[in-house]
């Protein structure tokens, strides 16, 4: 039951493609994963704020996309228990489905990492998910992430990242350093475009930016702000 | 609710300006790198106070936080101004730890030293916006001043009516041409000097008293 519908509780084999278009019994598009020997609905702290699961498809698609992975896709150990029976395990997996797993092991891990993104508005982790995202994921990016309030950053970023090296996420938090703070832009280490008008615009001061693309910012006062 | 802010706000100039009376301006030297705002600055400091205020370098960046030197007490035709010094870092939009490669250091030390530069510029931009009464804008009268970085900033100055004394240094320096930076900003007095040498600071103090006394 790799894939369970959140809103009508309808599983879907791993590879299915009916869920592509949504739910067929009751049209949800949240879809939890669930991956073999893992039933337990722990609750972790869900991600907030990171809605927007459409977004993370795009992004999925260079693992999910691997032609040489997709033979392999119907994977017989990861769907043994009850699902619907409506999959077609001999298919190939769509590349464009957002939670659409290819089975083998090593892109299953930045599948959880986006099927994580499309139920975390609604359900808790499993320990599954929960690993897949302690394994890749930085805490620093995990901060990030938890006060990100960009609907299209967060998934994008999350599942990416999940592809890459032990320090998969420099490039990213430059990038999202650069779309938030259009002010300084960090063309590479050591290298910086400055918006001079939009630093002089801002409320906020930045303090100090650090190697890994983070940043200190000092607020303006709260009672500056509602006095203005 | 209008009303009230307004009443706010009148009440809010008139203890400013209670206040303004008694405290120093507090007046920003700005300038692009290398343009000698902290040579100006600790010149200044040490006529009037003694003290310096920072360290001066050849190299780009060296100022990469803003130095405050407090109660410079300038005395001009027989009046006493009193002003806060701001040592600005250097404002540009392009910082690139190669450029201090040449200057002895290693790709770490230029790396560290670009991002303090950049998180300088921020810090007197932010100043700029928060914290200054008048600038003082220094440019290096041997080069090119028709730059997208002091139309900015003489822009912004404008914009907020701060008063402005554009200042041509670096007059001692064989390719100086202080008519250029006049015709740049011809909105603005310039006053050449070279701060370095102390050339015509008469000048520069008389002018500081009558724009920000």
């Amino acid at each position: 039951m790799p894939h369970q519908c959140t809103t009508c509780g309808r599983t879907f084999r791993d590879g299915s493609k009916e869920m592509l278009s949504g739910c067929p019994d009751c049209g949800g598009n949240k879809f939890q994963f669930k991956p073999k020997g893992t039933s337990a609905d722990e609750e972790p702290s869900p991600p907030d704020a990171t809605p927007s699961a459409p977004a993370s498809s795009p992004s999925e698609t260079p693992s999910a996309s691997s032609p040489s992975e997709t033979p392999s896709a119907p994977s017989p150990p990861e769907t043994p228990s009850a699902s619907s029976g409506t999959a077609a395990p001999g298919e190939p997996t769509d590349p464009t489905g957002p939670a659409d797993p290819p089975a083998s092991a090593e892109p299953r891990e930045s599948t959880q990492a986006g099927s994580t993104e499309r139920v975390s508005e609604r359900t808790g982790e499993d320990t599954a998910q929960a690993s897949a995202r302690s394994d890749v994921v930085s805490p620093d990016e995990l901060d990030r992430a938890s006060r990100d309030v960009d609907p299209d950053a967060g998934p994008g970023s999350d599942s990416t990242s999940a592809e890459e090296g032990p320090r998969p996420d420099i490039g990213e938090l430059r990038d999202e350093l650069n779309e938030q703070f259009e002010s300084i832009r960090i063309v590479s280490p050591g290298k910086y475009e400055l918006n001079l008008m939009e630093l002089y615009d801002r409320q906020e001061y930045i303090i100090s930016l650090q190697e890994d693309g983070r940043y200190v910012i000092e607020m303006p006062d709260a009672w500056g702000i509602s006095d203005e | 609710m209008g009303l009230l802010t307004n009443l706010k706000d009148s009440i809010s100039r008139v203890t400013d300006g209670l206040f303004a009376a008694d405290e120093p301006k507090r007046i920003g030297i700005y300038g692009p790198p290398n343009a000698g705002k902290t040579t100006l600055a600790n010149r200044i400091a040490r006529d009037w106070t003694g003290d310096a205020v920072g360290p001066e370098s050849h190299i780009p960046h060296e100022t990469r936080r803003a130095r405050r030197k407090e109660n410079v007490e300038i005395e001009r035709n027989g009046r006493k101004v009193t002003i806060d010094i701001v040592d600005t870092p250097g404002v540009t939009t392009k910082v690139d730890y190669k450029e201090f490669l040449d200057h002895d250091m290693d790709k770490d030390d230029a790396v560290r030293r670009s991002r303090e530069a950049t998180e300088g510029v921020a810090e007197a931009m932010h100043w700029l916006r928060e914290d200054v009464d008048g600038v003082i804008y220094v440019l290096d009268s041997t080069t090119d001043p028709f730059t997208q970085v002091n139309t900015m900033l003489i822009g912004i100055i404008e914009s907020q009516d701060l008063p402005a004394l554009i200042l041509a240094n670096k007059t001692d320096l064989s390719g100086s041409d202080v008519q250029q930076i006049a015709n740049a900003f011809p909105q603005h007095e310039t006053i050449p000097l070279s701060a370095l040498e102390g050339e015509n600071m008469d000048e520069v103090y008389t002018k500081i008293a009558e724009y920000f006394g």
